[in-house]
């Protein structure tokens, strides 16, 4: 008897064992597969980038989305990583974050640790994201060099103070005041938006967008297919992005990145209702093909931060607003002589701001855990100022020295004649280039295309 | 040269190539941003160049 209650025992202790051990690597396929995802986000910025540059433009546009991604990745790993795991309590690093410094036994393959490079590997590419909203932003004048050092700044800096602060379970602003983001409106899109903005003002405007009377011409996309195709591979990819921004728990519920319940239904169910409201409502404003898509990806910004919590038919109104306020906001952007060349201050800065601020309205009191406070108007309203000063403070300020020092701006002759035929050795088009007819009879009610 | 910091899968942890070797992994890591670093120094000499040949 006892001999068989000891091995019973032994056969139940190596069934949790391997249950424990399912779950865990479980839980890597899960955020493998996000990642791979998210990849498409990348992906879909690069065609998009490259289908609204004009022919002259396409390749050089395309190189700088790629070396984006390229150089987010060794610098995640230098110091991304590090300040997302130390700086949760504002700009003074927490001893515990060296886990997350590039010689720590757990940034490299160790069989004590399946979680570090899958959450590096999600981060990284969340990373990857908020470079390529900016990187879409300042197409077609802005020098590789100092685009790279604002996109590693953003990516691998900015935004991740953002998420540590407000995108952590012990980050500052949801101790403090109930933060609740969960999609990340707030600390990827916004801050996204506001550091892209800050950059604009001191880029300038491509080279022919304003008249001397300040008025705009359009300057239009040379692949429009090309263009909505990438918008639609961005929506693929935040499918990914917002599986990423949900907690696997082996054997238990998933918890959201705050440590509170939640479901992968919920962000199922309010995701697809905020992207569907953002389509009618920019369909119904605009008419314009690259608004109703760019309205997709607005509405589910817009109902990102309660996307655990919401009744679905609050996301789909959410987005909708969004969808049918935000193309506004690119034309007032334009009349005040910023060339957004992809509406990414409107789409990802206002409709990441629509998303924070929401939440606060739309969720306020829903309970924190480890007597945090619960989610308040206030709290969103505290945390949506943070992120917009926190992206665009920055974002002005390096532009700005990169200005002073000629790392900025591409000369305008050189605009002129096409950074491809200067800079890039093969040719996008080299049989033939035909342009399709123009239709002058019906412009669209907002003047540039968006992401 | 032997680049295993483990000698058996008994109790392994961090077993990536030179674990056991701070220096060599310091190397390595400066490597790499240097690599990083210059790179961003060369898009800058490259762009400079190409803008005075135009």
């Amino acid at each position: 008897m006892e001999q068989e209650l000891a091995a019973l025992t032994e056969r139940l202790a190596a069934l949790e064992s391997a249950s424990a051990m399912s779950g865990t690597i479980n839980s890597e396929i899960f955020y493998w597969w996000c990642t791979a995802l998210m990849i498409a986000i990348h992906a879909g910025f690069l065609a998009y980038e490259m289908g609204a540059s004009r022919v002259k433009n396409v390749l050089a546009s395309g190189i700088k989305n790629i070396l984006a991604f390229a150089f987010m990745v060794p610098t995640f790993y230098f110091f991304g990583w590090y300040i997302y795991l130390a700086f949760y309590n504002g700009l003074i690093p927490a001893a515990d974050g060296a886990a997350g410094l590039p010689w720590d036994m757990s940034m490299g393959p160790n069989l004590a640790d399946n979680a570090t490079g899958i959450f590096w590997a999600a981060f990284t590419l969340f990373a990857a994201t908020t470079a390529s909203i900016f990187s879409g932003a300042v197409i077609e004048r802005i020098q590789t060099a100092g685009f790279l050092i604002l996109a590693i700044l953003l990516g691998s800096v900015v935004w991740i103070l953002g998420g540590a602060w407000g995108w952590h379970p012990t980050g500052w602003l949801t101790v403090k005041f109930g933060y609740h983001d969960v999609g990340a409106a707030g600390v990827v899109h916004m801050v996204a938006g506001f550091f892209a903005l800050g950059v604009l003002i001191n880029l300038g405007p491509r080279v022919g967008k304003f008249n001397a009377d300040g008025s705009p011409n359009a300057i239009l996309a040379h692949n429009i297919p090309f263009t909505i195709t990438g918008l639609m591979l961005i929506i693929v990819g935040f499918f990914g992005f917002l599986g990423g921004c949900i907690i696997y728990m082996p054997g238990e519920q998933w918890i959201n990145i705050y440590g509170q319940p939640a479901t992968l239904s919920a962000f199922a169910f309010n995701t697809l209702m905020g992207m569907a409201g953002g389509i009618i409502g920019a369909w119904v404003k605009t008419r314009d093909p690259f608004w109703m898509m760019s309205g997709a990806l607005i509405g589910i910004f817009a109902a990102a931060s309660g996307l655990d919590v919401y009744y679905p038919p609050v996301a789909f109104v959410l987005g909708t607003f969004g969808g049918f306020v935000v193309p506004m906001v690119a034309v007032w952007l334009e009349k005040m002589g910023i060339d957004d060349a992809v509406g990414a201050f409107p789409v990802h800065g206002i409709g990441g701001l629509i998303g924070v601020v929401s939440c606060g309205i739309f969720a306020a009191g829903y309970p924190n855990v480890d007597g945090m406070p619960p989610v308040s108007l206030w709290g969103q309203i505290v945390g949506a100022a943070t992120m917009a000063v926190l992206g665009f403070v920055p974002g002005y300020v390096v532009s700005y020295i990169l200005k002073v020092f000629g790392l900025l701006r591409v000369p305008d002759h050189i605009q002129e004649k096409g950074l491809d035929i200067v800079k890039v050795p093969v040719s996008a088009y080299p049989e033939s280039y035909t342009p399709g007819p123009v239709n002058t009879a019906t412009p669209a009610a907002a003047g540039t295309p968006a992401e | 040269m032997n680049t295993s910091p483990i000698e058996s899968w008994e109790g392994a942890e961090a077993y990536f190539t030179f674990a056991d070797k701070p220096a060599i992994m310091m190397l390595f890591l400066l490597l790499a941003v240097a690599i990083t670093a210059g790179t961003i120094i060369i898009a800058a000499v490259h762009e400079k160049h190409a803008y005075n040949n135009h």
